[in-house]
């Protein structure tokens, strides 16, 4: 009797623990969840990542939908890592990447496209003490490289050349895996793990943490360094402007920081370095088919209209067209 | 179906339902252990777990900030809840009027029902501001971003846990021990102190048992709070980076990075083995308070 117990307790042990470690090990289905026939669109997409390209993307949904009723897309954001991670191991079939794609993302079979552009932006509290010096002189590259990277402990005094003020720099970074952090780092020579500072969870979690804190200094992407109604910074942040050529002061042709409009233009242009400006790009787990082809299709033909509405930049027209050619 | 076969049957399904769960946790430590495996079949553990240089594209992963910043924000949650949450479940059971205890614990209920983004948000809003404020008068440049920060968001968190166990158990000391005690001229404070808390000790350590093991696995309030920087902290004021944060910060580099998945399956392990010990270091303190009371 004891025996059959025993040999019953043995099987089932053996039975959960080959069940989770198949679990743990198996290689989730890729592609997507494309159902029904290409003429009459029907089926979901889900797609996840960048917040640079959440408010966006939701815009092209919402588009998307209206246009083919029997489909619908689920958008959720959580920094271009997690998109990236995502499509890859399939949990969705786009992931937004707002950054270069890796290497490593492309060997594991990584398939994208550039849909549009923006840029990562220094940003400061509007109650800084030298606020007014800051809009006026600028900071040039091997400043910020100084704070980020080499982790100097400068005051604001140092950074604006008034010895008077000797408030330390309060540096601040994203803590999650995304675009902003690793094109900001890009613009410095480094990766995101190379980025010294209080390390905080998102977007408008980073802008928060430097609105509040007069003495902090971050990064935020377009739309979420300027408030889509006024077209000004969001209240409580200045965009601290860069010092292309570092003369020690913002000349005409570097200052475009007043109105996201003025800082559109400085962008597509190309005034506006790029990095910190970038394309913003779509991951598919190798070339897309179906629903999720259509869709992009969709993205780079008539998607392109809500771009400028939506606050974006659109990219030139011979990237567009490549990106087509790319999808076939 | 005889009865006897009924009882038979009920015993196995119960029993097989037991052993899924007991299996799962099994289960699940193979599974990080060989997950883990490419990893520490480059370096060793011993390396992984002291070395503090944490630079994952050049391949160094050291574990020890991580480590410690696990500890102190779960023991400084724990140094700032459990006095609290002794002190007020003594009085819920022993002080109060019982209809501020039946005020009180559904208030406690709904405490423990807030998801952990609500308390990380009112952490951001609220105490980073105020944390920063502090250190400013004890003269650090804190962010505010801190062990502190973490460490407090935390203790709320495990409160109401706690403070339940407590009060049943506190509950089940029982009535005729109380009124011997008062019978003899102790007063309330006496009795309470001498008769009732030493009663109940081993139900206090094991609540302060589980409250440690949540605080331990908490992951996204404290996150949104504590700063991420992967330094050993030097104060209650700087920033740290606990194992849980880790996990969910990093979760999206796992297929850009060579072998980062392998270094967050054993943080995750890592994790689990902390829980692990501290489990069974409390059942054999445990064991050793009952035999001394017995």
């Amino acid at each position: 009797m004891k025996s059959v117990r025993a040999r019953v307790f043995l099987v089932l042990v053996t039975a959960v623990v080959a069940f989770g470690i198949a679990m743990s090990l198996r290689v989730p289905p890729s592609g997507a969840t494309t159902r029904g026939a290409r003429s009459a669109l029907r089926g979901t997409i889900r797609v996840s990542g960048a917040w640079a390209l959440y408010p966006m993307m939701v815009v092209w949904a919402e588009e998307f939908r209206k246009a083919n009723p029997g489909v619908q897309v689920d958008v959720s954001a959580g920094g271009a890592g997690k998109g990236a991670t995502d499509a890859l191991g399939g949990m969705v079939e786009i992931g937004m990447v707002s950054r270069d794609i890796h290497p490593e993302e492309a060997k594991k079979g990584g398939f994208w496209i550039p849909v549009v552009k923006d840029a990562v932006l220094p940003a400061a509290s509007a109650a800084n003490p030298v606020a007014k010096e800051l809009a006026t002189r600028g900071v040039a590259r091997k400043t910020f490289s100084a704070l980020w990277v080499e982790g100097k402990p400068l005051t604001w005094g140092d950074v604006v050349g008034k010895p008077k003020v000797k408030e330390a720099v309060r540096v601040y970074t994203r803590s999650d895996a995304c675009g902003a952090a690793d094109t900001w780092a890009k613009y410095l020579g480094k990766r995101q793990e190379d980025l010294k500072g209080v390390a905080v969870y998102g977007d408008p979690g980073l802008a928060q943490a430097v609105q509040r804190d007069k003495f902090g200094i971050g990064y935020n992407n377009l739309n979420y360094a300027y408030d889509a109604r006024t077209g000004k910074p969001v209240a409580g942040l200045v965009m601290i402007p860069i010092d292309i050529n570092g003369d020690g002061k913002i000349s005409k042709s570097e200052s475009f920081y007043r109105t996201r409009a003025e800082m559109k233009k400085a962008i597509a242009s190309g005034a506006y370095p790029s990095p910190p400006a970038r394309d913003l790009n779509l991951l598919t787990k190798g070339k897309p088919t179906g629903l999720t082809r259509e869709f992009l299709l969709w993205i780079l033909r008539d998607g392109q209209r809500y771009v400028d509405r939506a606050g974006y930049i659109e990219l030139p027209k011979p990237k567009l067209d490549a990106a087509k050619k790319k999808l076939g | 179906m005889t009865r006897q076969l009924r009882d038979r049957l009920s015993a196995v399904g119960m029993g097989s339902a037991a052993l899924f769960c007991v299996a799962l946790a099994a289960s699940i430590a193979v599974a990080l252990v060989l997950r883990s495996r490419p990893m520490l079949a480059e370096s060793s553990v011993t390396r992984l777990l002291t070395s503090s240089s944490w630079r994952p594209l050049a391949g160094e992963f050291g574990f020890f900030p991580f480590i410690v910043g696990t500890l102190c924000v779960s023991g400084l949650a724990m140094a700032l809840g459990i006095p609290v949450c002794l002190l007020s479940s003594l009085y819920l059971t022993e002080y109060a009027h019982s209809h501020l205890r039946s005020v009180a614990r559904p208030v406690l209920d709904l405490l423990a029902a807030i998801p952990p983004v609500v308390f990380g948000l009112w952490g951001v809003l609220a105490l980073v501001p105020l944390v920063q404020k502090l250190g400013a008068r004890f003269g650090s440049a804190t962010t505010g971003y801190s062990v502190l920060a973490g460490g407090i968001v935390l203790a709320i968190m495990v409160f109401p846990i706690i403070i339940a166990v407590m009060q049943e158990v506190l509950l089940k000391v029982p009535l005729e021990a109380r009124e011997a005690s008062l019978a003899l001229g102790a007063t309330r404070w006496q009795t309470t102190k001498h008769v009732v808390v030493r009663a109940a000790y081993p139900g206090i350590i094991a609540a302060i048992v589980l409250g440690f093991s949540r605080a331990l696995g908490e992951t996204m309030a404290v996150l949104m709070v504590v700063g991420n920087v992967p330094t050993v902290p030097r104060s209650v004021f700087d920033p740290a980076y606990p194992l849980p944060a880790l996990i969910a910060n990093n979760y999206g580099e796992m297929m850009s990075i060579p072998r980062y998945d392998s270094a967050l399956m054993f943080a995750a392990l890592i994790l689990m083995a902390l829980v692990l010990i501290f489990n069974i270091g409390a059942i054999v303190a445990l064991r050793g308070i009952e035999r001394k009371l017995a």
